[in-house]
């Protein structure tokens, strides 16, 4: 007697599923998840930062939370993905996606038993070893058994997606593949065919229309104002406040006594024979930063703009929120708390300085969504409002989506806008790996895998004649 | 003091039967009481009492799950490898399955039966589950030869078309998608190829817009693709042998117009592309016109209620409508064959033979028709209102005027609608029987026909003056016969002492003459008497006659009489006006007045009656 609840699975029948054991990949900026298909979370999440440490010849790569954040020596920490939200260091990402996936996921495999020198000297037969070799090579690719959904950006080009799916077949050795743009799957996550997807992540700000599952590619639209955007606004408020803030990271830190707010730090540091480098600080200090734009930062709700008349005593008059530094040094923050984000609706709004020039206004958010609004046939337009799908990391900025809501209707004031935003954390973050993980899930699906043997005869364009 | 025994000797009964009976009664309680209560502990249950406890006590049922049915050692599952039928490739995938038991279960043990699993070659499942959603676009194909005969554009190359139908294919109709996915690049070879067979260079010129890469519209895209489409289903299905789906399908697409699709989008932009001040008018003017209404209703439903209270007469919409409605000749021509159906309708329903009325409108009538038609319907409007409306002032028509437009004024109108026919009905019937079917019989004698074909109001007022006359008529009739009834009884009285007198005293001779004189008179009285209501006038008016000259020797005043009558027989024989019949009347009852009294009373009875019909 199968009595239906919440704990008892559905039948299959009921969703269509059927469960290939398919790993979903999808690699960020900020971090990679991995997982397998059908969960509901992706049970590998780590840093795309990867740590390289020089040696005389050859560099010695460190990948994982654990390992990066340690203080090594000449750590360098890097970032495979380019500026342009494409990945430019295919060889490093490789590495760190592979990690992700083995790492959890499939484990590694244990070293074959004809390899391992465990049985030296028992086979005689030196034929058999041969032929056995072969058989090695295909079994130590991590996916042997598994078919991989990688996600890609709308604006990948074509020559990138080409690149994954070589990766995928060649180096992983995946029986079947597939490719898939992230704003359908943020689509699907929400249980949405078609919308508007409005994903703020780390180091871009994408909109993407999606019509029936497929992006609409005249309409995509990608800025660089994001979630490292608004650190960077952070950091100058810091250097440009009198006085100036201190950002020391954890790392540096060996013991804090409690200071007043807005007195000088009274902390003793650690001393590192040789200090790691600039780029490891600057990640350490990112995670600070992180950190201040969870617990601090806040988007002025609207209505209007921050900077309109009124709205700047308002803000002051709101009670602030107190935020302590790694090394003791704490402050309550009133009113600059709104300014960091500000600028992601308001390009009149950034901080400036001769590093960092003032943004484009088109590269605003509202200014995103008009544009790709502005793209998609007349038709199309009420019914994409209508599913406005928001995700991403940075989306979760306090008061985000109540500004957002507003922007956009005062851009669209006679069409019934909706903003679909889930409310946990972890559905808003990884809204593209689980799409993909209801989508590589779906009984259906199994049709559109590009089977190891299609990708043989047709190359690797295949991936642009099936992955549309 | 008085026992139960003494009781039962009172009432008298047996004294002997009623321990038993008591015991009887006595022993059922005790056992009710001491019933136990399933489910409820004994001790629970003697807590009772006597009484049972007010909630009923159901007993529960022991409901434990069955116990898991041991199926032996755990089923297996395996990843079982399957191919998907939708794929052609041959990729196998795993899922994961229950093993299948085709082995028959292991005996010895679980090692053995692994084996068991391992020796049998690997199963490859095929699952069409999902097979069914492998489903591609139907589209309509077409050869070289057609493309050639048929499907050429001045505006799109081969190439491009057979680009386009490849989108469609593959986004399944989705023009949107195909819009934003439409990326034709003309391939520089064909391009090249064109131009080396075409020597001249307007060919080339001509063929030029192809090379160029154009951006084409949805609404582009759209009209070659369903142009294309059309003609094909042309080609397959001649429009005379589609059905109605069919021909439906070919209207849509033939009627695709991209000129007017565009200018619908930059609307359909524009409307969405308005700005918060334009959207918030918009809102103001609904809501403000949303109160004009309202308070439009309700002005309307007070001046109604006022209306009301001054009892004003509701104007007839549908009627005024009607008039206005017939300010057209069309209107008119439709108002005029409404009117023909229905006197066809009624001719049919009375079925009347071929009588003096009119049994059709014939087409010289269609010119007069549709005035009278209009005025008869004013005067109908005018008739149904209980007083002229007050605002308009009435014009004053001079008579003749009064009767060319057919105006009537009454001093007092019945409430109510009747139709004319209805009123000329009720004027044939008399109190008796007998006297409507003589009024009848007098109508048809003057040849009437029993439905008058337009009962106007004039018409009426004729009728009703006819049958007043009728009606005076029959009296007069009466009291003539009544007169000569008594004149014949009297005269054979006379006759009778006559011939005692020449019995006593006179010749035979003149006895033999006066009966030859008398008989004929005898013998036309008894008919006269038992006259029949169904017996021709004319015969009535003969005998009458014939009276007449019977009579014409008794006294002088009796013949002045019969001479009236006559006079007034032609008259109405000849339909004339009822002067003359009035003066007969008046001749007559100054004759009847000075001659008997008894039948002067009878006349002006009659003349009561008559009065009084007119009256009515």
């Amino acid at each position: 007697m199968n009595i239906p609840n919440s704990s008892t699975a559905p039948a299959p029948g009921e969703y269509a599923g059927d469960e290939v054991s398919a790993i979903v990949l999808d690699p960020g900026y900020s971090t990679t998840r991995a997982g397998f298909a059908g969960e509901d979370v992706p049970k590998s999440v780590c840093p795309s930062f990867y740590g390289q440490i020089d040696a005389d010849s050859s560099s010695q790569y460190l990948f994982g939370e654990n390992a990066i954040h340690t203080p090594r020596a000449n750590l360098q920490i890097k970032n495979p993905w380019g500026a342009d939200g494409i990945v430019e260091d295919w060889e490093t990402a490789t590495k760190i996606w592979e990690y992700a996936i083995t790492s959890r996921l499939t484990g590694t495999k244990p070293s074959d038993p004809t390899k391992n020198g465990l049985n030296d000297g028992t086979n005689a037969n030196g034929d058999a070893m041969d032929v056995d070799m072969d058989a090695v090579e295909n079994q130590e690719k991590p996916l042997e058994d598994s078919p991989l959904l990688v996600t890609e950006p709308g604006w990948n080009s074509a020559k990138a997606r080409e690149k994954y799916i070589e990766i995928a077949m060649e180096e992983w050795g995946t029986p079947a593949f597939y490719l898939q743009k992230t704003g359908v799957l943020a689509a699907f996550a929400s249980g949405k065919a078609s919308g508007i997807i409005i994903d703020v992540g780390a180091s871009h700000t994408s909109v993407t229309p999606v019509l029936d599952g497929m992006v609409l590619r005249k309409g995509v639209q990608k800025s660089p104002l994001a979630g490292n955007f608004v650190s960077n606004q952070i950091r100058l408020i810091f250097k440009q406040s009198q006085p100036e803030v201190p950002l020391t990271p954890h790392y540096m830190v060996k013991s804090k006594t409690q200071v007043d707010a807005g007195a000088p730090a009274q902390a003793i540091y650690r001393n590192f024979d040789v200090p790691p480098t600039d780029s490891f600080r600057r990640y350490e200090e990112e995670r600070v930063l992180t950190e201040f734009k969870e617990s601090v930062v806040e988007i002025w709700p609207g209505p209007g703009r921050l900077s309109n008349t009124g709205n700047e005593d308002i803000a002051k008059s709101m009670p602030g929120r107190p935020f302590e530094m790694p090394d003791g040094w704490n402050q309550v923050f009133g009113a600059e708390r709104f300014r960091p984000a500000e600028s992601l609706f308001d390009a009149n709004a950034a901080i400036q300085d001769s590093e960092n020039p003032r943004p484009k206004d088109e590269q605003t958010i509202p200014r995103l969504v008009q544009a790709a609004v502005q793209h998609v046939d007349a038709d199309q337009r009420p019914l994409l409002l209508q599913n406005i799908v928001v995700t991403g990391g940075s989306t979760l900025l306090y008061k985000f989506n109540d500004r957002l809501n507003y922007e956009i209707n005062s851009i669209y004031p006679s069409t019934r806008n909706k903003l679909i935003a889930p409310g946990q954390v972890v559905e808003r973050k990884y809204a593209a790996w689980i799409g993909g993980s209801i989508l590589a899930s779906l009984g259906s699906f199994h049709q559109l895998w590009i089977s190891r043997k299609e990708y043989e005869e047709h190359g690797a364009n295949i991936v642009e004649k099936r992955c549309r | 003091m008085t026992s139960g025994r003494d009781v039962r000797d009172i009432l008298g009964l047996p004294v002997g039967g009623d321990p038993q009976k008591t015991s009887t009664q006595r022993k059922p309680k005790p056992a009710a009481t001491v019933r136990r209560i399933q489910g409820v502990a004994r001790e629970v249950a003697a807590l009772y009492g006597e009484r049972p406890p007010p909630v009923a006590v159901y007993e529960e049922k022991k409901t434990y799950r069955a116990k898991r049915q041991s199926t032996g050692p755990a089923k297996k599952w395996i990843q079982q490898p399957f191919m998907n039928q939708a794929r052609t490739d041959g990729l196998v995938l795993k899922h994961w399955r229950r093993k299948r038991t085709n082995a028959p279960p292991a005996q010895d043990g679980e090692d053995t039966a692994m084996e068991d699993g391992e020796n049998t070659e690997p199963y490859i499942e095929s699952c069409g589950d999902f097979a069914k959603y492998n489903i591609t676009a139907d589209l309509p194909t077409f050869t070289d030869e057609e493309y050639d005969t048929h499907l050429r554009s001045d505006d799109w190359s081969r190439e491009e078309t057979d680009y386009l139908f490849e989108l469609v294919q593959a986004y399944s109709y989705r023009w949107a998608v195909i819009w934003d996915r439409y990326d034709y690049q003309p391939s520089t070879k064909s391009h090249l190829a064109q131009e080396t067979t075409n020597g001249d260079t307007s060919q080339a010129l001509a063929a030029l817009p192809f090379a160029l890469p154009r951006q084409r519209s949805v609404e582009d895209l759209k009209a070659r693709f369903y142009d294309i489409s059309a003609k094909l289903m042309k080609l397959r299905i001649p429009e005379m042998q589609m059905d109605a789906d069919q021909y439906s399908t070919y209207e849509t697409l033939t009627k695709f117009d991209p000129v007017l699709e565009r200018n619908r989008k930059t609307l359909a932009a524009a409307l969405m592309n308005r700005n918060m001040d334009e959207v918030k008018e918009e809102e103001f003017l609904l809501a403000e016109l949303q109160r004009i209404n309202m308070a439009a209703n309700r002005l309307d439903a007070e001046r109604e209620e006022l209306r009301a209270r001054l009892d004003a007469p509701v104007p007839n919409p549908q009627l005024s409508a009607g008039l206005a409605s017939f300010t057209s000749s069309q209107a008119l021509q439709a108002l005029f064959s409404q009117l023909f159906q229905q006197d066809r309708s009624k001719k049919r329903a009375s079925g009347a033979g071929p009588g003096p009325g009119r049994l059709s409108i014939s087409a010289s009538d269609l010119i007069a028709t549709p005035s009278s038609a209009q005025a008869q319907i004013s005067a109908n409007r005018r008739q149904s209102m209980a007083q002229p409306p007050i605002q308009t002032p009435v014009k004053q028509l001079s008579p003749p005027q009064e009767y060319r437009f057919n105006v009537s004024t009454h001093e007092r109108l019945t409430s109510g609608v009747t139709f004319g026919s209805d009123k000329l009905l009720k004027m044939r019937q008399a109190k008796s029987n007998v006297q409507t079917q003589k009024i009848a019989a007098a109508l048809a004698e003057l040849g009437i026909s029993e439905v008058i074909s337009i009962p106007t109001s004039k018409v009426g007022e004729v009728f009703e003056q006819l049958v007043t006359k009728v009606g005076k008529l029959l009296d007069v009739r009466k009291v003539r016969e009544k007169e000569e009834g008594e004149c014949r009884v009297l005269q054979a009285m006379k006759e009778r002492r006559a011939s005692e007198v020449q019995q006593d005293g006179t010749n035979a001779d003149d006895a033999a003459h006066s009966n030859t004189t008398l008989t004929p008179g005898a013998k036309q009285v008894i008919p006269d008497s038992q006259e029949s209501p169904d017996r021709d006038e004319d015969g009535e008016d003969e005998d009458a006659e014939g009276d007449a000259d019977a009579d014409a020797d008794a006294d002088g005043e009796v013949d002045v009489d019969a001479e009236g009558e006559e006079d007034d027989e032609d008259a109405e024989g000849e339909e004339e006006s009822t002067r003359q019949v009035s003066e007969a009347m008046s001749t007559r009852g100054q004759s009847a007045s000075a001659g008997h009294k008894r039948s002067a009373s009878v006349l002006s009875q009659a003349s009561n009656k008559s009065s009084k019909r007119a009256r009515k």
